[in-house]
């Protein structure tokens, strides 16, 4: 009697390909096992949030899994139509809360586009300084993170004390550790504080020094190497097509970093920075890029502190902010990828629609595909290596 | 083809080093109910209200993104300043609420009122038992005024002077 024929019982489709490559198909067959539906999540802590897994196991491995989203929605998208320009930066800064400036910035610059101002180039190079500080932020929590999801739990810790660093950086420029909602429609709320700039760069050392620390204790590491070596692979011709990009589709050797490739925005013109691409696409590759980014970010923001040029930090602009009628598309590179918005103004205080187009949505939609005929354990490395936020997949 | 990484021995004796190496630093977690960090000036942390500025304009209700100020006001009429000019009408504050539960710590309200009425402090420790009593009252948000830092130095280069 063989399984592999019978019909699937439910409405999970079996991919039968993918079945017959499984080493031990045969085994199954012989042993006549049944499959196994497991919901990984919606709480389970390696999911990073409310994510749900609805997993099809034929032993330990998988035959299917539908990541299930929107337990956490809370409809940005429509709660911007009813609110106006300065209130939806708030909003927006908790779609990806890591990285929140990140957020702020293609709004912001979609705003300043309509209305046809240009931040002054000292607003502009303080937001590209906080943009890759918020990028470095959230890639060293991810680089103790991933440690902490193959079985180590040291590089957590140190994910987490130097990532404070930086956080207190942002706070002591905005605010706000978290939610900066620093971003004004053609400058920025503030000046930076006195001694900022020489902190800045002390912090600086301290994470390329955490960054040696991790390709030592992480990368370097025979089980972590064990773990994600050849897991979890993404070639190029299949990332693309689902949507995935930033790191995780760097890390399958495609050469794309809208901060080069895109209408240029911010300061990245006048910068000099090289993005890295690892040939691999494995869950080790997406590890080791995303170290190389956060030292290219370290960098960037070393190159940013010396050409911060004087001036003010705010373009005229009108008391009560009324954005003309039009439409336009902004996209950025934030720290999970492209993101974007396509702002369309009617001519009142507030848009008429945004679209916002989120990197972790698309990145997640190629986890049917990735976790077909993985083990189970390699699932949740997988996850880490991926590296999504719930809030910017569900917005 | 990127440098990969070679290790010069075997990662886990490397790891190791690390872990011995950060022994032997001294800890950088701050034991809170006993020793505490000073937030930086700029911290979001409670919104202070000096009453006396206050013109009850509605400016902050209506810009909050999520509408947790209240405020009730009325007229009086007051006795002119001069002989036999016309009688002053004065805005009384009668009630200004700012509910913390709902508050998403933006400083829209700040940033907008005219006349000097709100100021960030950097205190945090406000935390309740009850979700209700984290509605301040026009009372208690005139007590953090006390709290309020002075304007700090801005960084060589800047153009703008400190608020307030």
């Amino acid at each position: 009697m063989s399984t592999t024929d019978a019909a699937p019982p439910s409405s999970f489709q079996v991919d039968r390909a993918a079945m017959r490559h499984l080493a031990d198909a045969q085994v199954n067959v012989e042993l006549d096992t049944g499959d196994m539906i497991l919901n990984l999540g919606p709480q389970h802590p390696a999911t990073h949030g409310t994510l749900r897994l609805v997993v099809r196991l034929d032993g330990e491995r998988v035959i299917s899994a539908d990541p299930v989203i929107g337990y956490m929605h809370r409809g940005y998208e429509k709660l911007t139509e009813f609110r106006t320009y300065p209130q939806i930066t708030t909003l927006i800064n908790r779609i990806d809360w890591l990285s929140s400036f990140a957020n702020e910035v293609p709004f912001m610059t979609a705003a300043e586009q309509l209305m046809g101002i240009e931040a002054p180039p000292r607003a502009t190079y303080i937001r590209t300084v906080l943009t890759e500080l918020s990028r470095i932020a959230t890639f060293l929590l991810f680089l103790g993170e991933m440690g902490l999801q193959v079985g180590a739990l040291t590089p957590a810790f140190y994910g987490f004390r130097d990532r404070e660093y930086v956080l207190n950086l942002i706070e002591a420029a905005t605010g706000g550790r978290f939610h900066p909602n620093f971003n004004r429609i053609g400058g920025l709320k503030d000046d930076l504080p006195w001694g900022w700039i020489a902190e800045c760069r002390s912090t600086m050392k301290i994470v390329l020094d955490a960054c040696d620390d991790f390709e030592d204790l992480v990368l370097g590491n025979e089980i972590f190497r064990a773990r994600t070596r050849g897991i979890g692979i993404i070639p190029a011709a299949t990332g693309a097509p689902y949507g995935v990009s930033g790191s995780n589709l760097r890390a399958s050797g495609v050469d794309w970093d809208l901060r080069r490739d895109a209408r240029p925005y911010l300061a990245y013109p006048d910068l000099d920075f090289q993005v890295w691409t690892h040939p691999d696409g494995d869950s080790y590759s997406r590890y080791w890029v995303r170290l190389q980014e956060t030292r290219e970010s370290a960098r960037i923001v070393l190159q940013c502190l010396d050409g911060i040029p004087a001036g003010p930090i705010m373009a005229k602009v009108p008391r009560i902010i009324k954005v003309p009628a039009g439409e336009t598309w902004v996209e950025t590179e934030n720290p999970l990828g492209q993101m974007g918005y396509y702002v369309i103004s009617k001519g009142a205080t507030g848009p008429f629609r945004v679209k916002i187009r989120s990197a972790s949505f698309s990145n997640v939609s190629i986890l049917p595909w990735l976790l077909r005929g993985v083990y189970v354990p390699d699932v949740i490395t997988i996850l880490a290596s991926l590296y999504f936020i719930l809030g910017d997949i569900d917005r | 083809m990127p440098r990969l990484h070679k290790p010069k021995m075997p990662g886990l004796i490397g790891g190791l080093g690390i872990t011995f190496k950060t022994m032997l630093r001294p800890a950088v977690t701050v034991q809170y109910p006993h020793e505490r960090e000073a937030p930086v000036t700029r911290a979001r942390g409670v919104i202070a209200l000096k009453e006396e500025n206050c013109t009850s304009c509605m400016l902050c209700a209506r810009q909050c993104p999520d509408w947790c100020i209240y405020i009730e006001g009325h007229k009086e009429q007051r006795p002119p300043r001069r002989e036999g000019g016309r009688p002053r009408s004065v805005n009384i504050l009668d009630r200004f609420d700012i509910d913390y539960a709902l508050c998403m710590y933006c400083g829209i309200c700040v940033e907008v009122c005219p006349f000097d009425a709100l100021f960030w402090t950097p205190e945090f420790e406000y935390s309740e038992f009850q979700i209700g009593r984290l509605l301040h009252d026009k009372v208690k948000l005139g007590d953090w005024m006390q709290t309020v830092p002075e304007p700090e130095p801005l960084e060589v280069g800047a153009e703008t002077k400190g608020k307030k």
